[in-house]
């Protein structure tokens, strides 16, 4: 998978999961508003039914008065007398009440007047009704009822309330469908915002399982790389193995021939000489017997160099020059043969792990070079140093190689001062072996590592051969090694091995 | 001495070869030297065509062997001398370009008399073969008897 569709893949889900938030938020706030606007629906219906009911309320105490009225006229019963009292008494209290309930609606309001007007009539006839009846004038008052229901007045009453109650039916329909319409409304928003959710959770659901999916893919891909690295690396491992020692046994090959053809070269070079002596002696010898003729006989037998004259003096000078610059070629170039044997002897060496006090490793190394550190007024301080398991020889080689080599390029005139420091870190011992030396120039530091390259004043007798066999010897130990130097002021190698290493070479060579 | 020593040169360099005879001529050792350029040639005349040996019965050998042969090792040849029965008693000198310490211990195992590192010095060589000279002088060849 590519990490643009991984991108890709990521971002979608935080959209997704965003619109899924964006929806609820939303429905809530729907929800919020439409069922507080089906609650004033509500309100409302009811408000329409209490005016409705105070209209009839009114209707009814009116009613009540009218009737306890007649009733008492006829019968004089004074609980027909508390009766009617108590209905006019309700009677305005009521109608105060409708239009306080009225008073949004215009229409009710001039109602409510009207009907106030009609009521407030009716009220004084009830009142000159009971007049009438308390000055015992009963003809008067029976009169006054016929009257009172002849006149208009009940008729207006009636008209005013059935409009009133034709308008609260019309608010009531009006109000009943709003309230409606807005639960419908709350109820269906509710609905697809559900539906809505749902179908984000369940895009969400799949996403999740399909990365979940790609997951568990990636997961078994990498099992089986890291199985397949494995065995890769041991096969890459095994065919450096090979590798090396093919230019190990190359390397013994190589250099065991070369000697062979330098044998030759020195023996005839040998050879050369003894007739180059042969010769001059012939030509000594030739050009005393033609410039003398008594020459003496014994001259030719004699073992002395022969006396030559200039010119061919010369000539033996040149043949002697040229001789001498082969002989001391084929010298080195057998010396250099015979570091490559060495090194690749010490290469085909089997290393075996051995428990090391290191400090005491160190102090029979100081031991054996305590004459040419006195020589060279220098001292060697070994602080104390980490036990190490590895291989003893080639700590011995290591070691001795480079105090060997702190000794030897020590500046002149200064007293040496050669210092070996360890420490251990995360399982590896690093050992410091420092001195105050000439240095190493920085650009040299990869260099002296390389077989048969030296660096700086070549006043030194050497090879080229140690650091490059040292480094050979801690990378089989398993470790590293590196300089840290500046010219005139001293190096410090470092060498990190494992403290515990274990010969991990498989034992087939 | 009647039956004189036969030096058997298994050499295949022929430059070595020529230096190491000229060096024993030069140490006074005028003995015959029989130079064999490669292991089968001197296998065939040191075992005969059965590859009994009983050829060299009786004779005077002294066997000059390098190890680094093109057809096979000297180490072979040492071997097969050592466990012949007629062959066994004549001494082996190994001469060779190594000087490693595992090869020169497995040469005396198998039975070699002398085991002399070719050197790159001219003096050194020559002064290992005139010791070679002075070797043939001392040692006792054995007798022609059967």
């Amino acid at each position: 998978m590519t990490s643009d569709a991984k991108r890709r893949r990521a971002l979608g889900q935080i959209l997704l999961l965003a619109a899924g938030l964006l929806v609820l938020v939303a429905i809530s706030a729907g929800s919020v508003l439409l069922v507080n606007k089906a609650r004033q629906d509500s309100a409302w219906v009811v408000h329409t039914v209490e005016v409705e009911n105070q209209i009839n309320a009114v209707l009814l105490e009116l009613r009540r008065a009218e009737s306890a009225a007649r009733a008492y006229l006829l019968t004089r019963w004074p609980e027909f007398l508390t009766d009617h009292e108590q209905a006019v008494a309700n009677v305005v209290p009521y109608a105060d009440k409708l239009a306080q309930l009225t008073v949004d609606n215009p229409l009710q309001v001039e109602n409510v007047k009207k009907m106030r007007a009609a009521i407030d009539i009716r009220l004084d006839q009830f009142r000159r009704e009971m007049d009438f009846i308390k000055r015992d004038e009963p003809a008067s008052a029976a009169a006054l009822v016929r009257e009172a229901a002849a006149g208009n007045t009940n008729a207006i009453i009636r008209d005013v309330t059935d409009k009133m109650h034709a308008e609260e039916e019309r608010l009531f329909d009006l109000r009943t469908a709003n309230a409606d319409r807005s639960q419908i409304l709350a109820s269906s928003v509710t609905i697809a915002g559900s539906c809505i959710v749902i179908a984000l959770g369940a895009i969400a659901a799949f996403q999740v399982r399909r990365s979940t999916r790609v997951r568990d893919e990636a997961e078994t891909k990498l099992r089986d790389l890291n199985v397949t690295l494995e065995t890769s690396v041991q096969e890459r491992t095994a065919d450096l193995r090979e590798a090396n020692d093919e230019i190990q046994r190359f390397a013994y090959i190589v250099s065991h021939d070369l000697r062979s053809p330098l044998v030759n070269i020195m023996g005839f070079t040998g050879e050369l000489e003894e007739l180059r002596g042969d010769i001059f002696k012939r030509i000594a010898a030739l050009s005393h017997s033609a410039s003398e003729a008594a020459a003496l006989p014994q001259n030719a037998t004699d073992s002395a160099e022969p006396v030559l004259e200039s010119a061919d003096k010369q000539l033996s000078d040149d043949f002697s020059e040229a001789l001498g610059f082969i002989k001391s070629s084929i010298a080195k170039m057998d010396r250099l043969i015979t570091a490559i044997l060495n090194l690749t002897r010490e290469g085909r060496r089997e290393f075996s792990p051995d428990r090391i006090n290191t400090r005491e490793l160190i102090e029979s190394i100081a031991a054996t070079v305590a004459h040419q550190a006195a020589e060279a007024n220098a001292q060697i301080r070994i602080e104390p140093l980490p036990d190490i398991t590895s291989d003893r020889l080639a700590l011995e080689q290591i070691f001795s190689n480079l105090i060997d080599n702190a000794l030897k390029y020590l500046r002149d005139g200064v007293p040496g001062d050669i210092a070996i420091r360890g420490r251990t870190k995360l399982g590896f011992a690093i050992f410091e072996i420092s001195d105050n030396g000439r240095g190493i120039d920085p650009k040299d530091h990869q260099r002296i590592f390389e077989l048969f390259r030296r660096a700086g004043t070549q006043d030194k007798p050497g090879q080229g051969i140690g650091l490059a066999h040292v480094r050979a010897l801690v990378r089989r130990l398993g470790g590293t090694m590196s300089v840290a130097s500046e010219l005139h002021k001293g190096s410090t190698f470092t060498i990190t091995l494992p403290v515990n290493w274990a010969a991990k070479r498989k034992a087939d060579v | 001495m009647s039956n004189p020593v036969t030096i058997i040169m298994i050499e295949d360099d022929e430059g070595h070869a020529r230096l190491i005879e000229r060096n024993i001529r030069r140490s006074g050792v005028n003995n015959e030297i029989l130079p064999f350029r490669n292991g089968t040639d001197a296998v065939g005349y040191l075992f005969g065509p059965d590859g009994s040996g009983i050829d060299q019965k009786g004779r005077a050998l002294l066997i000059l062997l390098d190890l680094n042969l093109p057809d096979m090792t000297g180490i072979d040849i040492l071997k097969r001398v050592k466990e012949n029965k007629h062959l066994k008693s004549t001494p082996v000198v190994v001469l060779t370009t190594t000087d490693d310490s595992q090869e020169i211990k497995r040469c005396y195992e198998f039975g070699c008399n002398v085991y002399i590192t070719k050197p790159v010095n001219y003096e050194s060589f020559a002064n290992a073969i005139r010791q070679l000279g002075l070797f043939f002088s001392v040692i006792q060849v054995p007798p022609a008897a059967a």
